[in-house]
């Protein structure tokens, strides 16, 4: 009932493509509804460039995991990393009405945005490494639904 | 999604005003690419630039980044930057992330070039 699909990326900007297609594959593949399918999409950009801009500051080349889960009901992301301990979720709200403060540091929006596109968001430090959830649930379109029942 | 969720940026000059259509979606991959051409444009002298968001799937904070630049940029070059026809999940985005009292935003086109004009 469910799929799968785990990728390794670099930290390297460019490496975001990877996950953006694998994502849109998996899409087009269960048939996921538009609306939710971009609310991931930007959710994934979010916290994937927030892991490679803030996980490792050596300025070496990295290597961690993206698994994207399509479930019956949801998706699930999670993004699996060795860099420094962080949790996005205690990342400070975006300032307000303050448009220079906004351009020099913008980098709470992101995490704000995800808190707002995602119905779950979780986050643990296991065996050195961090361990990022998001869980979007969506309303499977009935040929998707037939999909998925054949797994 | 499909290619045609391409990142496209055109250029379109109307009377005094340069009016840059986006669209497919803009994330961390091109977010630059706005950055850079919006910039190119104030660098060069440009004074009254419309960035038109209708066709744009969706953005991310790094595309609110890049706009954020350009608008720092041009109020920094007594240059004029707005943007236009916000719609749907874009104009959704906006809300979300607060971002519709940090720009001068028009309904269409049409109102963005007359206030410019």
């Amino acid at each position: 009932m469910t799929r799968s699909v785990a990728i390794c990326l670099h930290n390297e900007a460019s490496e975001l493509a990877k996950v953006r297609d694998a994502l849109d594959c998996l899409g087009r593949e269960f048939h996921l509804p538009s609306p939710e399918l971009i609310e991931l999409q930007i959710a994934l950009d979010e916290i994937v460039s927030n892991v490679i801009k803030y996980s490792w500051s050596d300025g070496v080349d990295h290597e961690f995991i993206v698994r994207i889960t399509v479930r019956t009901d949801d998706v699930v992301l999670e993004i699996i990393d060795d860099g420094a301990p962080f949790d996005p979720r205690r990342a400070p709200e975006p300032p307000r009405r303050r448009p220079a403060a906004r351009v020099s540091h913008p980098g709470g929006l992101g995490i704000h945005l995800i808190r707002k596109l995602v119905d779950g968001f979780a986050y643990s430090r296991i065996g050195g490494r961090n361990h990022t959830t998001l869980t979007k649930k969506f309303v499977q379109a009935q040929s998707g639904r037939g999909e998925l029942n054949r797994e | 999604m499909n290619s045609n969720s391409a990142l496209s940026i055109e250029e379109i000059r109307e009377g005094g005003v340069c009016v840059v259509a986006l669209a497919g979606r803009i994330d961390s991959t091109n977010a630059n690419e706005v950055m850079t051409r919006l910039t190119g444009l104030i660098s060069a002298g440009e004074k009254s630039i419309v960035v038109d968001l209708g066709t744009v799937l969706y953005l991310t904070s790094a595309a609110f980044r890049a706009l954020l630049v350009a608008t720092d940029r041009a109020d920094r070059s007594a240059a004029k930057l707005a943007l236009c026809s916000l719609a749907g999940h874009v104009r959704d985005l906006f809300e979300m992330g607060g971002m519709l009292e940090l720009f001068t935003i028009h309904a269409s086109r049409q109102d963005a070039i007359a206030a410019h004009s």
